[in-house]
């Protein structure tokens, strides 16, 4: 304890991009108070998107320069904090977009008018008929989204953990908000909030016998420690570290931490599972990479096998459940789990390599996920969204340039040359193999598992074009720029990255250092 | 660097008192039948866990715990228990079979996995507590960690409580959507239709009992359906007024009897 | 030094003692001529309702009163420590507590009063 009071040495130009996404949150809520109902959409949604240009904008010009741990040891922004944040505006501004889409209605399609209204009653219909909308979503994103590029950035527990909050508690609530099939929304976002409490006491309790080893929070502090030694501490080191990644794991969706994923992605707005798909996967993967690199990988050895097993289970559990799927949403889901385990077996390379090949991996995966969830939330039949895979049968005969993008983002989620699927994969598999006999078995694993995800998106891809539509009136929705937009940019990065990955790979590498 | 740990008799005392009230009340929390008994339990476990902390010399944190937890959050439980219904209780079949069993299985591992690690620590003293606590002061000397060290935590909480109260009012308030109609409108809307212009007559007011879920009684005896609320009949929830007034003339005659004794 | 706890548990006593000693006195001195109005829910003779309305239900609007409640509570205390340790800390935490609270108390209380959470009808 310090016997003086002394203030933290603050570089705002370090922490400028998330004290300007927290800014656009709070005064999206200012809006929400003061702003007339019918403008309040389009006023929030303009708010949004100037925060997040701004963000980014002070991102590449002030905080590039300013690579420091600041707010004492609270915020560490190195190469990879700038990296991940950078990715997770991108995200966030094409999660925006998506969220605002009103598909010819007079308000945004996939959040409900009012989310106090019992599904199916009388009130819910008044308040859809009164023009009601739920336009608080768009500042619990961007709170949401701080508590990402607070994640990634933490440089203590303490701080992780809080993130850990600030980015969950938004998002809790954005899945139970969806505008059709409210119950099965409502369930998810229960079922999503408890097992997230659940993973929140594992990542304390590990945090606190961290704590009792080290008698620091500071990531910088447990490897020190680590690399003393403490005498009859020493049986508390392992447990911790275990306890500590099951919380972080929990928000990847690793096997056996994963059963949320499914049901959690299937009830909430399309538009909120894409964001959640791409950008809490980056930000609980930063977390573990700056928990697993700066802080216990001292003592790697003993705890290495153990994730190492859980990227197995995850690869494996993820494709082979994703071929027995029906309905879209849990498809890639259970897609989004089996990529979980490729990323971790890239994490587990533990070199500056393995770090760009993870960090290129999380930024071409979140892009082809919102752009193929943007998709899902077009495809409808009578004004809901035809998420069985039956529906979707016949869809390229009636809309080829649009099944013809899902095609081709399915491709790159199985990883065929030529789209960023394939330069991610093999950026996260390469070092891994370089790494030892543990990353040369994943990688055989992961490459398996890679063929059986495989034969699941080829096999929509034949669904979609060489068989006979179930029903004629299964239509994609007419989008409004804004998802097109959000399609054209997650498409188009997925080919950029795949034929021409250079320029990104070598800025990924640039971005591969840490700050200890 | 630090001291072998010392505790004293009166603190020994005080956890092996204290720690089975708590680790009972803990399993009265898993067990418990009904959920205000559960929300008790709780708060027994909280308490004690107060008084711990400031058995280990941590006063603020052992009076945040108690005011906090014991008496905001507690709160809160207790206004869920009243919302989802006093007497519901949970259903205890299983949807998954075995689920029970592994889950137990899976809990009697952990336990004994982190009582075997846990076991083998040789702790030792707590470093500088005793110069924080009569030196600095104990809650100067958190004031000093929270606006200092952790001041980025201190105001990003805030983001975390401004999301509670946006996701209570998103989740739990009913935006109005027509200004309600006041006692004119009303009036206006009785006399446009020429029934009941006098308004409807009032639910019954009995010498023991007046409840919106009692009937009027008519000049003849019978019950008039118009002073109790539709809602309620259809739910068959409406009293009815004979019991009152039986059990009104049996405690008159108690009465009388308990004043002859 | 004198145990800092030593007037706590004085008090505890003292509380303990006083009903110990009311209740029990009351046994002792106090007429016993029962009936059943004095085992009533209200003294005043109106008896309870079978059931409140919706089953025993509460309206979930008391839930936004509980949240606000569990609001101020923690602002409380941070500002407890704030204010015990207020001539050290200088303008810096002035400012960071005045941001705080304008995040966590203004904005919050003045979305929740412009929508009328605070309204009871």
């Amino acid at each position: 304890m310090p016997t003086v009071f002394e203030a933290p040495e603050i570089n705002w130009a370090a922490i400028a991009p998330m004290l300007v996404v927290m800014a656009g949150g709070l005064i999206g809520i200012v809006v929400e108070a003061f702003v007339p109902r019918r403008r309040r959409h389009s006023v929030q949604v303009a708010l949004s998107v100037v925060a997040l240009v701004l963000a980014f904008v002070a991102l590449v010009t002030l905080t590039v320069d300013n690579r420091v741990k600041t707010l004492g040891g609270s915020v560490v922004m190195d190469g990879m904090s700038v990296f991940l944040q950078g990715s997770l505006i991108v995200f966030g501004l094409l999660g925006v977009l998506t969220m605002a889409e009103k598909f010819g209605g007079d308000r945004p399609d996939a959040f409900t008018p009012m989310g106090a209204a019992i599904p199916g009653s009388a009130y819910e219909a008044a308040a859809d008929r009164a023009g009601l909308a739920t336009s608080e979503v768009f500042p619990l994103a961007l709170f949401s989204l701080s508590g990402m590029m607070m994640f990634v950035a933490a440089g203590d527990l303490i701080t992780m953990f809080v993130a850990l909050e600030v980015l969950s508690l938004p998002l809790y609530v954005l899945v139970g908000l969806a505008r059709r099939r409210r119950l099965l929304s409502q369930e998810a976002s229960l079922k999503y909030f408890l097992l997230g409490a659940f993973a929140s006491a594992f990542f304390l309790f590990g945090s606190a016998l961290l704590y009792g080893y080290a008698a620091t929070t500071d990531l910088d502090g447990i490897a020190a420690a680590i690399t003393e030694t403490r005498p009859g501490l020493e049986p508390l080191l392992v447990p911790a570290i275990l306890l500590v990644l099951v919380g972080l794991l929990f928000k990847v969706g690793a096997v056996p931490f994963h059963s949320w994923t499914p049901d959690a992605y299937q009830g909430a707005p399309t538009p909120v599972t894409g964001f959640m798909a791409a950008a809490t996967k980056l930000a609980a993967f930063g977390a573990i990479l700056r928990f697993v690199y700066v802080g216990v990988e001292g003592t790697r050895w003993s705890w290495e096998v153990g994730l190492a097993v859980i990227a197995a289970l995850t690869m494996v559990v993820g494709a082979v459940l994703s071929v027995t799927q029906t309905d879209i949403k849990r498809l890639l889901a259970y897609s989004s789990i089996a990529h979980a385990g490729f990323i971790l077996v890239g994490v587990l390379a533990f070199s500056t390599l393995g770090l760009r090949g993870v960090m290129f991996y999380l930024l071409a995966y979140g892009l082809m996920t919102i752009a193929a969830f943007a998709i899902v939330s077009m495809v409808r039949q009578g004004g809901t969204e035809a998420t069985q895979l039956s529906q979707w049968a016949g869809l390229g005969q009636r809309h080829p340039i649009l099944a013809a993008t899902f095609g081709f983002l399915l491709l790159a989620f199985a990883g065929i040359p030529l789209t960023s699927g394939f330069t991610a994969k093999f950026a996260a598999f390469a070092p891994a193999i370089e790494s030892g006999t543990l990353g040369v078995v994943l990688v055989v694993i992961g490459v398996l598992a890679s063929a059986v995800t495989a034969f699941v998106y080829v096999r929509i891809i034949v669904l979609m074009y060489f068989s006979d539509a179930t029903s004629e009136d299964v239509v994609a929705a007419e989008a409004s720029p804004l998802t097109t937009a959000a399609v054209a940019v997650g498409a188009v990065a997925t080919v950029v990255l795949g034929i021409v990955p250079g320029p990104v790979l070598e800025l990924a590498a640039q971005a591969s250092e840490l700050i200890r | 660097m630090t001291t072998p740990l010392e505790i004293g008799a009166g603190e020994t005392a005080l956890f092996w008192i204290l720690a089975p009230i708590s680790v009972i009340a803990a399993l009265g929390l898993l067990f418990a039948r009904k959920s205000v008994h559960a929300a008790l339990s709780m708060i027994v476990v909280m308490l004690i866990a107060g008084v711990f902390y400031i058995a280990n010399e941590a006063p603020f944190v052992g009076i945040i715990q108690i005011v906090v937890y014991s008496g905001a959050v507690m709160m809160l439980f207790l206004f869920v228990v009243m919302l989802v219904g006093r007497d519901a209780s949970d259903s205890l079949i299983e949807t998954i079979r075995g689920q029970r069993l592994a889950t137990v299985l899976v809990t009697l591992g952990l336990v004994a996995l982190l009582t075997v690690v846990v076991g083998q620590v040789t702790w030792g003293g707590a470093v500088g507590l005793a110069a924080t606590n009569t030196e600095t002061g104990n809650v100067t000397g958190l004031a000093y960690l929270i606006f200092g060290r952790y001041v980025w935590i201190f105001e990003v909480s805030a983001l975390l409580l401004i999301t509670a109260a946006v996701a209570s009012m998103v989740l739990a308030h009913r935006t109005r959507l027509a200004p309600p109609p006041n006692q004119r409108a009303w009036a206006a809307r009785r006399f446009r239709e020429g029934k009941h212009l006098a308004g409807l007559p009032a639910p019954g007011v009995y010498a023991r009992h007046n409840a919106v879920d009692t009937p009027a009684l008519l000049p003849d005896g019978s019950i008039s359906e118009l002073s109790v609320s539709r809602v309620l009949a259809a739910r068959s929830q409406v009293a009815s007024p004979e019991r009152f007034a039986d059990a009104q003339d049996e405690i008159e005659r108690e009465i009388e009897e308990g004043s002859e004794r | 030094m004198t145990n800092p706890y030593t007037p706590m548990l004085i008090l505890v006593a003292l509380g303990a003692g006083f009903v110990i000693f009311s209740v029990g006195l009351a046994q002792i001195v106090g007429p016993k001529r029962y009936n059943r109005a004095k085992a009533e829910a209200y003294e005043c003779g109106i008896q309870p309702s079978p059931q409140a309305a919706e089953g025993g239900r509460f309206p979930i609007k008391y839930y936004l009163t509980a949240m606000l409640f569990i609001i101020f509570d923690i602002e409380a205390v941070f500002l407890y420590p704030y204010a015990v340790a207020f001539d050290q800390l200088g303008l810096f935490t002035l400012l960071a507590m005045f941001l705080f609270l304008l995040n966590a108390f203004f904005i919050a209380d003045a979305y929740v009063w412009k929508r009328g959470g605070f309204e009871w009808d």
